[in-house]
């Protein structure tokens, strides 16, 4: 272990000037403002889903929707607060009346979709199309929130992640159910829990490699 | 300054932030994110005590608290981009300090729970002429050893004692190889016959 005062002396003076984050509620304006970029270009591409207006005009197809939407707006909202140090870990219950509305249409349209699915099953070319509509989605969508929240990796990951991944899974919902017609089924459920699975894991390995970066050599 | 001694002034102590200096804290530390190196220097040496105070309540041992005072400067300079002058620089540094402490504290149980805390204790018990026990049983050898005949004594002393090989014994004790083995084959003989009771 070195002295500390001479840790002192080496970060003074190795010190590079740094430009101060902006206020977290214009940072996350402008991923939001990306979202909608990519939904408004896929939208150009592959055109809204057949009849969306009169799905729209369903209150539970509106509700799910709009949960759906706001639970990736609320997070990503959370997400930028929290990674700040100083700022109250109460922010990450932001997305929770959103994401309670959206998990319980869900729900229903699981029990009322699912079962008549799987004898005939969806169409492969809808199928790949479905894929395709998510991984152009979230695939940006993570490594915008990943480059944009990296500082919070020496800092404290695991909540940011957590709203981070919470906020990529309800745009992509909401873009599966404004492009597609297959309502919400597992296999989105599954999609969007193995995007976040995958940055918690990847955020958990930067974390460690930081960390361990970080450790003084004995 | 790091000054050892203040270590056990502040010991326990909550180190409350005053609010002139967060002010003056904050200050440098805007300057320090324009690569102002001095403002900074003076930053980190003023921060330093008190994140001394926070660290002694986390951990017992002096060195653990510099560890951790060094890990929570140096997290501190990786995250400084993030700090905003117009908001107070107290619980901005208590934040990024608590969790770099509660992350050193989960590290250091993961470690304890595979290692045995070496103690005073093991080293007497390991330490052969402070254990009572075997100091009987060495006495009770090195009778067994004064009774044997000199050749098979010291066939016994170089071979088994002092652990040299055949080769090496043979050349101390200037006796052959085989005379040797029959020397410590019949030693061993004697020695077990002691034990067991059947010597005289």
């Amino acid at each position: 272990m070195i002295p500390t005062d001479d840790l002192i002396s080496a970060l003074a003076a190795n010190l590079r000037p740094v430009r101060r984050l902006r206020p977290p509620l214009l940072r996350a304006t402008g991923f939001l403002l990306l979202a909608a970029l990519i939904l408004t270009m896929i939208a150009a591409a592959h055109g809204w889903r057949p009849g969306l207006l009169v799905r729209l005009a369903e209150i539970r197809f509106a509700l799910s929707l709009a949960g759906a939407l706001f639970t990736g707006v609320l997070a990503a909202v959370a997400a930028f607060l929290v990674s700040l140090p100083g700022r109250s870990r109460r922010w990450l219950w932001l997305p929770f009346p959103a994401l309670a509305l959206w998990l319980s249409s869900i729900g229903y349209q699981c029990w009322r979709f699912w079962t008549p699915m799987v004898p005939g099953g969806a169409p492969p070319g809808e199928t790949a199309s479905c894929i395709a509509t998510l991984v152009l989605t979230s695939l940006p969508l993570s490594l915008a929130l990943a480059l944009m929240l990296r500082h919070a990796a020496s800092f404290n990951p695991g909540p940011v992640i957590l709203a981070a991944s919470l906020s990529v899974a309800g745009i992509t919902a909401s873009a599966l159910t404004l492009f597609h017609p297959l309502d919400a089924s597992v296999e989105i459920l599954m999609f969007n829990l193995g995007t976040g699975s995958l940055i918690v894991l990847l955020g958990g390995a930067i974390n460690l490699f930081v960390s361990s970066r970080l450790e003084i050599p004995e | 300054m790091t000054t050892p001694p203040v270590l056990k002034l502040v010991k326990g102590a909550a180190a409350p932030l005053p609010r002139v200096r967060d002010l003056d804290w904050s200050i440098l530390m805007a300057r320090a994110q324009d690569g102002d190196a001095n403002a900074y220097r003076r930053l980190l040496e003023s921060v330093t005590p008190y994140l001394r105070a926070h660290a002694a309540r986390c951990h017992r041992n002096p060195s653990d608290v510099e560890d951790a005072v060094q890990d929570i400067l140096l997290t501190l300079h990786a995250v400084r981009a993030t700090y905003d002058p117009a908001r107070p620089f107290g619980p901005w540094l208590t934040a990024i300090a608590r969790r770099r402490l509660i992350d050193r504290l989960r590290r250091q149980g993961r470690r304890r729970a595979l290692e045995t805390e070496f103690e005073p204790n093991h080293e007497t018990l390991a330490d052969p002429s402070a254990n009572i026990e075997d100091m009987t049983k060495i006495h009770d050898i090195t009778a067994a050893l004064d009774r044997l005949p000199s050749r098979q004594r010291e066939a016994m002393r170089l071979t088994k004692i002092e652990g040299l090989s055949l080769k090496e014994a043979s050349a101390a004790s200037g006796t052959t190889v085989a005379a040797l083995k029959i020397a410590t084959h019949r030693a061993i003989r004697h020695l077990r016959q002691f034990f067991s009771g059947s010597g005289t």
